[in-house]
């Protein structure tokens, strides 16, 4: 064979090769996709329309899903409250453990839900002394809408202080620098620069906290299991009835996670938002 | 007043160490030095971004040392502007202002009016410089601290915004630090340079002492001098009637003398207070004239040689001329160039005076 020939043949069988690692990827991302969206397809087909109906004529499924929207809200505003100065000083400063703080931080994240929910009873349960004391306050943790709150602010805070880090990180210091040798004090230039500079990436981190916390059950449902979120009412009608009457539950739940993807998609940073220079 | 003693400054591993120099009141300071040398921690540490390790940091007379930034009375500039691009053009310029009329007045005055209402993403890099300006400019700081200002901008755009600064530096009574890697801008600017290189200050002073007397031969090379030489010196006595030494009056009154440098083929004379035995000589390009006849006036410091390279930058070139194997340059207007009809291989005279022959 001529060198040019030879050339020839090895183009040839480089474009064969591409063409058929395109296929096999093309082929496994279709899997991957079809199997994400299946079951969540099946569930809206099967239960979408009778769960909508439900909405008008089942109280309990009315009230928990109202249980469900304000716990969430709570819990985020705490998240929020609580996780956003921490983000803050994780994205800007430098100080001796920050890696074992951020660590500590996602352990919620990684550690099985219902493991989380235990962990918070021995902290906050009846037989703690924290649990003894706010009983003692009047204040009932487990077993109660707070015990919620909690479960779900364990297992979805992680997510806000996260993604608020990465917005506060994505914000150029030299901004905040410039707002203090123009007269602000450190906490003035955090919230006429940093913080509007940084408002989408700590919406859209809000709103995944919210999602999360939301969809959270393996926590909540040691912790409280009455009254009911909208997750352990699906799951305590698939266990008393079977899956015929816990489809609409679940169908509308899945329906109502569109809210906060949609919202997500709406929020999606410009970009170099709070990158200008 | 800008006061810096001793001055240590960690960031990451980079450190500023043992930094001292003065910019007095309402004048113009430049901090020269190549990228990495440490201008912008230097700026950022006396603005109180980065807390000092050591030293002293005195504004106006005042030990700010230990303030935070918004009590420092000053302002900063970026080389890229920093616009808060959440505001409009008129809220960045009035962001620290007590008084929304001055800050107007000042964006007039530095010709950002045109875009006052255009949001700060559709403004163009110069555009976003002047706004910047006029931003640090409307607090009416005692020092205003520019952190390359100008690198970013077309050379039009460049020079329009250096006049406007150093006007209103003027108007204002603004004392001025600013760093560049231009050594041009150093000499147009300044009324103190301070050259600064790995953390460390090489030299401070007034930029002609920079540039004409380094304290140091990797100074001079560093500031662009091209004709730096090692070799010896010793005293010398000249005539009374030496042409070298006419008009060094002055300087040996002052306890200099006549000194004798040399270096391979290369003698050198000199006015100067260096101690005899090795040192460096410095002669700037800009001092050194050509000729194609020797110059009657028989100056000592005149040498034969042949021009090996031209190289012409626009209306200046330079010249460099082989003297027994030692390259000479010479900067010439390239006019001057035509008129001597010089090419590579002609044979020259290059002289220059004693007085302008600089011994470190």
């Amino acid at each position: 064979m001529t060198r040019a020939g030879a050339g020839a043949h090895a183009a040839r069988h480089s474009t064969a090769a591409h063409r058929t690692a395109s296929v096999v990827a093309a082929l496994l991302g279709s899997l991957c996709l079809l199997f994400l969206v299946a079951p969540i397809g099946r569930l809206v087909a099967g239960g979408g329309k009778s769960g909508v109906g439900e909405l008008f004529t089942d109280a309990e499924l009315r009230r928990s899903l109202w249980l469900t929207a304000v716990t969430a809200t709570l819990a985020m505003t705490a998240g929020a409250l609580g996780g956003t100065p921490l983000a803050y000083v994780l994205a800007r400063r430098r100080f001796r453990g920050k890696a074992v703080v951020a660590a500590v931080l996602d352990l919620p994240l990684l550690i099985p839900h219902p493991v989380a929910g235990i962990a918070l009873l021995l902290i906050l349960g009846r037989e703690s002394a924290v649990g003894r004391m706010l009983l003692h306050a009047g204040i009932r943790v487990a077993g109660s809408p707070i015990g919620i709150i909690c479960a779900m602010m364990f297992v979805s805070a992680p997510l806000y202080i996260s993604a608020a880090r990465e917005a506060f990180a994505r914000v150029d210091p030299r901004y905040e620098s410039v707002a203090r040798t123009l007269g602000d004090p450190a906490w003035r230039a955090f919230r006429r620069v940093t913080l509007p500079l940084s408002a989408r990436g700590l919406i859209a981190a809000a709103v995944v906290m919210w999602a999360r916390a939301v969809s959270e059950f393996g926590a909540i449902v040691i912790l409280t299991y009455n009254p009911k979120v909208a997750s352990v009412l699906s799951y305590d009608r698939f266990t008393s009835f079977g899956l015929t009457e816990a489809l609409p539950v679940a169908a509308i739940l899945s329906i109502l996670a569109l809210i906060p993807l949609v919202a997500l998609r709406a929020l999606r940073p410009d970009r170099g938002a709070g990158m200008d220079a | 007043m800008i006061q810096v003693a001793a001055l240590d400054a960690r960031v990451g591993t980079f450190r500023l160490r043992d930094i001292t120099f003065a910019v007095p009141a309402g004048q113009y300071g430049v901090v020269i030095g190549p990228a990495g040398s440490g201008k912008t921690t230097l700026l950022e540490t006396i603005a109180g971004i980065i807390a000092p390790q050591a030293g002293t940091v005195m504004l106006d007379g005042r030990d700010v040392t230990r303030e935070p930034p918004e009590r420092r009375r000053l302002g900063i500039v970026y080389q890229h502007g920093y616009l808060f691009p959440h505001l409009t053009v008129a809220d960045n310029v009035a962001y620290g202002a007590d008084d929304r009329a001055f800050a107007e007045a000042i964006a007039a005055r530095v010709g950002a009016s045109a875009f006052y209402d255009r949001p700060v993403r559709a403004l163009s890099g110069g555009e976003r410089q002047l706004v910047a300006l006029a931003r640090a400019f409307a607090v009416r700081p005692s020092v205003l601290l520019l952190d390359e200002p100008f690198s970013a901008l077309d050379p039009r755009s460049r020079t329009q915004a250096r006049r406007t600064v150093r006007a209103l530096h003027r108007e204002l009574g603004v004392t001025v630090l600013q760093v560049t890697h231009d050594f041009t801008e150093a000499g147009l600017l300044g009324d103190v340079a301070i050259l600064l290189d790995n953390g460390q200050v090489l030299q401070a002073g007034p930029p002609d002492d920079l540039f004409r007397r380094p304290t140091t031969p990797y100074v001079a090379e560093f500031l662009g001098a091209e004709n730096v030489f090692a070799g010896t010196v010793r005293a010398f006595a000249p005539s009374a009637a030496d042409a070298d030494f006419s008009g060094a009056d002055e300087l040996l009154a002052r306890g200099h003398r006549p000194l004798e440098f040399r270096s391979g083929p290369l003698i050198i004379y000199a006015v100067g207070d260096a101690a005899e035995g090795s040192s460096h000589a410095v002669i700037r390009a800009e001092e050194i004239t050509l000729s194609r006849e020797m110059n009657p006036t028989s100056a000592r410091n005149q040498f034969a040689g042949t021009i090996d390279e031209i190289s012409t930058v626009g209306s200046f070139t330079r010249v460099s001329v082989d003297v027994g194997g030692v390259s000479l340059v010479a900067a010439l207007t390239t006019r001057s160039v035509q008129e001597l009809a010089l090419a590579p291989g002609a044979r020259v005279y290059a002289s220059f005076k004693a007085m302008a022959v600089h011994l470190c």
